[in-house]
């Protein structure tokens, strides 16, 4: 026990001096899982199932912003307002890469699926076809090895919070996401076309009685989260790059998160993402890189105990 | 009758001219070379590796160095034996190559074999040669049990795999000087091995050795982990205030990290081993400059033999400087012929048996380093070469 007691103790001594570098890290890869969450838990909302071809909407988004830089970065780095210039092309053209993508996927692998009534389950697999269609379709036309997107501006330190330095990369990720986010609030909450998402929501039927065209409210619900997971593919593909499969890991935490903040819960999302963002990062500290899933997803199932429907866990309808 | 007669004369007559022609017109045209031509011996060297398949690259990347050290002795006009290439397709596969290992040994004017190209098909075809005391010199086979089976007739010219974990240590520790030394293993068996390898003789060496496992990601297909926890290792990095970082894994997740280390902020140097030695490296590196200044280790040597690269690039139709394992066939091929020359030289005839022993001894000099044999047929010396990234380009540096 007292070498157990040394064992924490040592630990929370790096704890103390690594905290913050690893918190910006967290904060950083938890709005991209956030911005992918929404996406899940959007579609959760209005049509009660988990799109699993969400993880290929993000990559499409990841490979539109890579065009995009390819296109327009030369030989030397771009600074000043070249860089915002080629970073707001990257998130247009990654936005709708996204929305099309998800469009797609909602036209072929879910419409006739739904004119017929199918049972859900026949969704699930009809999702799981369309997603490896798709990232076998960008593997054969982008070749399966990673590559490096070029960097439209120079990743130095912007400021610093109590030593730990706040990269380029890192504003950028919270910048976007946060004007996302708030878009997103106020679209659901405050216009018409959130009243018709979240009357969808919570009961289609009455929705479509009181004179909410459904299709159009769908189709507009996987374009908003397409945008969202498009852009995040892009923001991820700036720092890691691009490759056929690399939707896959980051999908599957963004639905972890969705799930940890309560599925259907658009702010519940973003905390479930934030949350796991930095846990992720933190736990480096007491356990290696190896275990870090372990922790993510016993966490997962810890509060899923306690809580089955999520942290923030209520149906997208009555809270958003 | 008449007729018939002058007939025969005349065929005669011209066919004994023909005869008589023939040599004469041969003779003022190429000289001494044909006297020799008629005399001169005709030897097999076989190449077992693969030649269809998966692997095939691989095979053809061998086989054209292979032939082309062939040719050059067939061309050479002091030469005192003719050469012919027998080409035995085992698709790098353990249960072909025992076939393809008979039927080699079944030809008599085999005299040696230049491979097998893969260990586990090596390990399956040796019974055979070495019962038939052919001689074997694997250009590219490195599992180190190879070594330990007592086939006297065994011979490899590149360093197996446990010599380059220890030689990569020493290299960091001893040549460069590093007293603290950050060792990552990507939970492969290939580079937790390495990896350990390393931090085994780095600790030996007296340097200050902190390990950790960081899993190979999805992006790369190296695993099931995120690309996101890059930047929390890099930050542990360093924290640890390592001077120097080995990494044992492949190239795509190393180019993740290298990205995260350098927007951690990450000044020391970089080592990694074979599975990072490719151009396909700096590739998926963002940004790409992140990659400079890297050290890589492999067994294999860059083709930088200017008259190799010509003639096998006109004999291949591809060029030598991206065919792996080239240059050491190349060797393989040159030693097995430098071999028997000196059994000529010794006044000992050519057999499978004496080039056994001749290549025991011999010391040749090839293009990618001095051929000599331990006597369990191990390449002598460290024969590990270290390259670095230098502008985006991979460089080799030289032996470490």
């Amino acid at each position: 026990m007292g070498s157990f007691g040394h064992y924490l103790a040592a630990h929370f001594d790096t704890l103390k001096a690594e905290f913050w570098y690893l918190f910006v890290g967290g904060v950083a890869n938890g709005l991209l899982y956030a911005m992918v969450a929404v996406g899940y838990t959007l579609v959760y909302g209005v049509l009660r199932l988990i799109n699993f071809a969400h993880s290929e909407i993000f990559m499409s988004g990841g490979f539109a912003g890579y065009f995009v830089l390819r296109a327009m970065v030369g030989a030397t780095v771009p600074a000043g307002f070249m860089s915002v210039l080629i970073i707001v092309l990257g998130i247009a053209a990654a936005g709708t890469a996204g929305a099309a993508a998800a469009t797609l996927v909602e036209r072929v692998a879910y419409r006739p699926l739904r004119r017929r009534r199918a049972p859900q389950l026949a969704y699930l697999i009809s999702a799981i076809g369309a997603s490896y269609f798709l990232f076998n379709l960008a593997g054969k036309e982008f070749g399966h090895l990673s590559v490096s997107d070029p960097q439209p501006y120079i990743n130095h330190t912007v400021f610093t919070i109590f030593g730990a330095p706040v990269l380029m990369y890192d504003l950028i990720i919270l910048v976007v996401s946060v004007v996302m986010f708030i878009a997103l609030d106020w679209l659901v909450g405050r216009t018409r076309l959130g009243r018709g998402i979240r009357s969808v929501a919570q009961d289609a039927e009455t929705a479509s009685l009181m004179g909410v065209n459904i299709d159009r409210t769908i189709a507009i619900t996987f374009i908003v989260g397409g945008a969202l997971g498009g852009v995040a593919g892009f923001l991820y593909g700036l720092n890691i790059g691009v490759v056929y499969n690399m939707g896959f890991v980051p999908a599957l935490k963004a639905f972890t998160a969705a799930v940890l903040g309560g599925i259907g819960n658009l702010r519940g999302a973003v905390v479930g993402g934030l949350l796991l963002g930095i846990v992720e990062n933190l736990c480096v500290v007491f356990v290696q890189a190896a275990y870090i899933d372990v922790v993510a997803f016993g966490i997962l199932v810890l509060v899923l105990l306690v809580r089955p429907t999520g942290i923030l866990g209520e149906r997208l309808g009555r809270t958003a | 009758m008449k007729l018939r007669f002058s007939k025969t004369v005349a065929a005669i007559a011209s066919s004994a001219l023909l005869v008589m022609a023939v040599p004469a017109v041969v003779a003022s045209s190429s000289g001494a070379a044909v006297k020799h031509r008629q005399t001169l011996p005709t030897y097999v060297i076989g190449y077992e590796g693969p030649l269809s398949g998966g692997n095939l690259q691989l095979g053809l990347n061998m086989v054209f160095a292979v032939e082309l050290a062939i040719n050059q002795n067939n061309a050479n006009p002091h030469r005192q034996f003719n050469l012919k290439l027998a080409r035995y397709d085992d698709q790098g596969d353990p249960t072909i190559s025992p076939t393809e290992a008979q039927a080699a040994v079944a030809n008599t004017k085999l005299i040696a074999i230049v491979g097998p190209a893969f260990s586990g098909a090596t390990a399956a075809a040796e019974p055979y040669y070495s019962k038939a005391h052919v001689a074997t010199v694997s250009p590219s086979a490195t599992n180190p049990t190879l070594a330990t089976k007592g086939w006297n007739n065994f011979f490899r010219v590149v360093a197996d795999d446990s010599v380059q974990g220890p030689a990569d240590a020493n290299y960091l520790v001893k040549t460069k000087g590093f007293k603290s030394v950050y060792v990552v293993n990507d939970g492969s068996s290939y580079g937790a091995g390495l990896a350990q390898a390393v931090a085994t003789q780095a600790q030996s060496d007296g340097a200050k050795v902190t390990t950790a496992t960081v899993p190979g990601t999805g992006q790369c297909n190296n695993g099931t982990a995120s690309a996101t926890e890059y930047q929390a290792a890099a930050t542990q990095v360093v924290a640890s205030g390592a001077s120097a970082m080995f990494y044992g894994g492949y190239y795509c997740d190393l180019g993740l990290f290298l990205g995260a280390l350098s927007s951690s902020g990450y000044s020391g140097v970089v080592m990694s081993g074979d599975g990072s030695d490719s151009p396909a490296l700096i590739q998926g590196t963002t940004p790409a400059s992140a990659a400079n200044g890297v050290l890589l280790s492999c067994a294999c040597s860059a083709s930088n033999n200017a008259a190799f690269n010509k003639g096998y690039g006109n004999l291949a139709n591809f060029s030598a400087t991206t065919a792996t394992y080239a240059p050491e066939s190349y060797d393989a091929t040159n030693t097995i012929i430098a071999g028997m020359k000196a059994l000529l030289a010794q006044h000992k005839k050519i057999t499978r048996a004496n080039l056994v022993a001749e290549l025991h001894t011999i010391t040749f000099k090839g293009i990618t380093k001095v051929v000599k044999f331990q006597k369990n047929g191990n390449i002598a010396g460290s024969a590990i070469y270290v390259n670095k990234v230098e502008n985006g380009k991979i460089v080799q540096l030289g032996l470490e």
